[in-house]
């Protein structure tokens, strides 16, 4: 089972500045089926930082994925992640923004990363079937079951496992509707440039826009919010020109 | 069998500890009956908000209950405060009940109260404002909340922070074991004591930014989200002072004293009376 690959930690070259970006392996419809990975290679894309993608299943230093490796050092979550690359590579994509945009972009960020991450994290994992989740591969029966315990602790104990699905639908369309409502028709959430948090937002409603398109947020976004969908085509087609030559090798396998 | 003087011994402070255990519960069980009974049906407008005891430095040592007290002031509904560990049928509180429905979660509480009220907090608010109310909301309860309970129950002493006391220390230390494995599972568990500071300051920084001079996040008039960040940001002004928290909010972002000052003499005037009682 190709999906098994081994936890083993990767060997990276340390002598290059190239960034190694650790990650789960690629979706069939999306390069990463978690919002985080691809939330952080958007962007090195968008900061052109030499990078490279390593399909592993190696957890980072904190038990998650991804991480990254840059000249012999581990750095785990994603925005940690971003905060040692800009420094590393004098790369600030968010400096167009004033003062106040960058506070209200952080709240953004955090609304979608620690809010409705887990709206989505119950979708997937719990009201509905984790094969649906768009693996490469059929994933065993047992390992989704146990994944799927474990998800549903986290979740209770974070807070949104409490609520029902009706409850945990309204608080997600609450969510994409301040989202929609602050993008209006901005290209971008802050204009025409886009910052780190367009690359979380991405991250995240890929997952539903080009991933599970069965799902009700999903059919939300398309009666009530497409200006959420017209944002993630604008993301994708701006800096994943490659999305179809990313996945040819997982449709490939499948 | 025949007793050892040990065994004895033993067996004295064995039935001793009993006796001690069944006065505490016979004590404890007085209390709970002399305490204010819950309405079950009640067909008076007045909201019951359930909630643990008050402190004595802060009117409640946790951020859920002062947001969903202030908003009620705020919004002026008639309201009744409940003081017991009774937790809601989502194992949490505080939580409300009104005309005999159980609301728990102080932000599904808010929503049902807009409605049976006709209330609005956030009318004045244009569009962007209200996507912006929510996402201030929410990095303050889903993000800063987490940084702060890591830091009052994991790297801190519980004990310090104005619990009431007859919330016992060892159910203090139990609650904080749960927190610990719940950050775990949220995520912010896993960072270092460091790393969640920065996380701490970065969120303030936000917050800071984005009040600036005015008096609340939005102007002149006060939303849900300026509840929010009042019931948390309290517990760093006025409850855990000794914390680096609270140095830095003095040294970098003092706006943020400023407006919890602004919302505590605008809707708590009997702060003081409250915590004296």
């Amino acid at each position: 089972m190709g999906i098994l690959l081994s936890s083993k930690k990767p060997t990276f070259d340390d002598t290059s500045n190239t960034v190694f970006l650790v990650q789960i392996p690629r979706g069939r419809k999306v390069p990463s089926v978690s919002p985080f990975p691809l939330k952080l290679e958007t962007y090195l894309r968008m900061a052109k930082i030499p990078h490279e993608s390593v399909i592993s299943n190696a957890l980072s230093p904190k038990g998650k994925t991804p991480w990254i490796h840059h000249r012999g050092r581990d750095i785990a979550d994603s925005q940690f992640c971003i905060e040692y690359l800009n420094k590393e590579f004098g790369v600030n994509i968010d400096e167009h923004l004033t003062t106040e945009q960058q506070a209200i972009s952080r709240a953004i960020l955090k609304m979608v990363e620690e809010n409705f991450y887990w709206v989505l994290v119950c979708y997937r994992w719990v009201y509905s079937d984790p094969q649906n989740a768009g693996f490469a591969q059929k994933l065993p029966s047992w390992l989704l079951y146990l994944i799927s315990k474990r998800v549903k602790g986290y979740a209770n104990g974070q807070g949104m496992g409490r609520h029902t699905p009706d409850e945990v639908f309204h608080i997600g369309k609450l969510d994409l509707q301040a989202l929609s409502d602050y993008l209006g028709d901005k290209k971008f959430f802050f204009g025409d440039k886009p910052c780190v948090t367009d690359c979380s937002v991405f991250g995240m409603l890929a997952q539903l826009v080009l991933n599970q398109t069965e799902a009700p947020l999903y059919a939300l976004i398309q009666s009530e919010f497409p200006n959420l969908e017209r944002f993630c085509l604008t993301m994708r087609d701006t800096y994943w020109p490659d999305w179809n030559d990313v996945l040819k090798p997982v449709a490939a396998a499948t | 069998m025949r007793l050892t003087f040990g065994d004895t011994r033993l067996l004295a402070l064995a039935a001793g500890a009993i006796a001690v255990g069944v006065v505490l519960f016979l004590n404890a069980s007085r209390k709970q009956r002399k305490r204010k009974k819950l309405p079950y049906k009640d067909e008076s407008d007045t909201v019951y908000v359930v909630q643990i005891p008050r402190g004595k430095k802060v009117p409640s040592p946790s951020p859920f209950p002062i947001k969903l007290e202030t908003y009620l002031r705020i919004a002026k509904i008639p309201y009744e405060n409940v003081f017991a560990r009774k937790f809601s049928s989502k194992g949490k509180i505080p939580w409300i009940r009104h005309r005999g429905k159980d609301v728990p979660d102080s932000q599904f509480a808010i929503e049902y109260l807009n409605e049976q009220f006709n209330v609005d907090l956030e009318a004045h608010l244009t569009k962007e404002e209200r996507a912006m109310s929510r996402a201030f909301l929410k990095m303050v309860e889903e993000n800063l909340y987490w940084a702060l309970a890591c830091y009052r129950f994991i790297h801190d002493d519980v004990r310090k922070a104005d619990y009431p006391s007859v919330i016992p220390t060892w159910a203090l230390l139990l609650f904080g074991r749960r927190i610990k494995k719940y950050a775990w599972g949220q995520g912010m568990g896993r960072h270092s004591v460091e790393e969640i500071f920065h996380i701490t300051k970065l969120d303030f920084e936000a917050i800071s930014d984005y009040l600036g001079d005015k008096k609340f996040l939005f102007g002149d008039k006060p939303c849900v989200a300026d509840c929010a960040v009042f019931g948390m940001l309290v517990q760093v002004v006025f409850n855990q002072t000794y914390s680096p928290h609270n140095a830095l909010i003095k040294n970098e972002f003092p706006n943020l004293e400023r407006f919890c000052w602004t919302m505590r003499n605008a809707f708590w005037p009997d702060w003081d009376q409250i915590l004296a009682a």
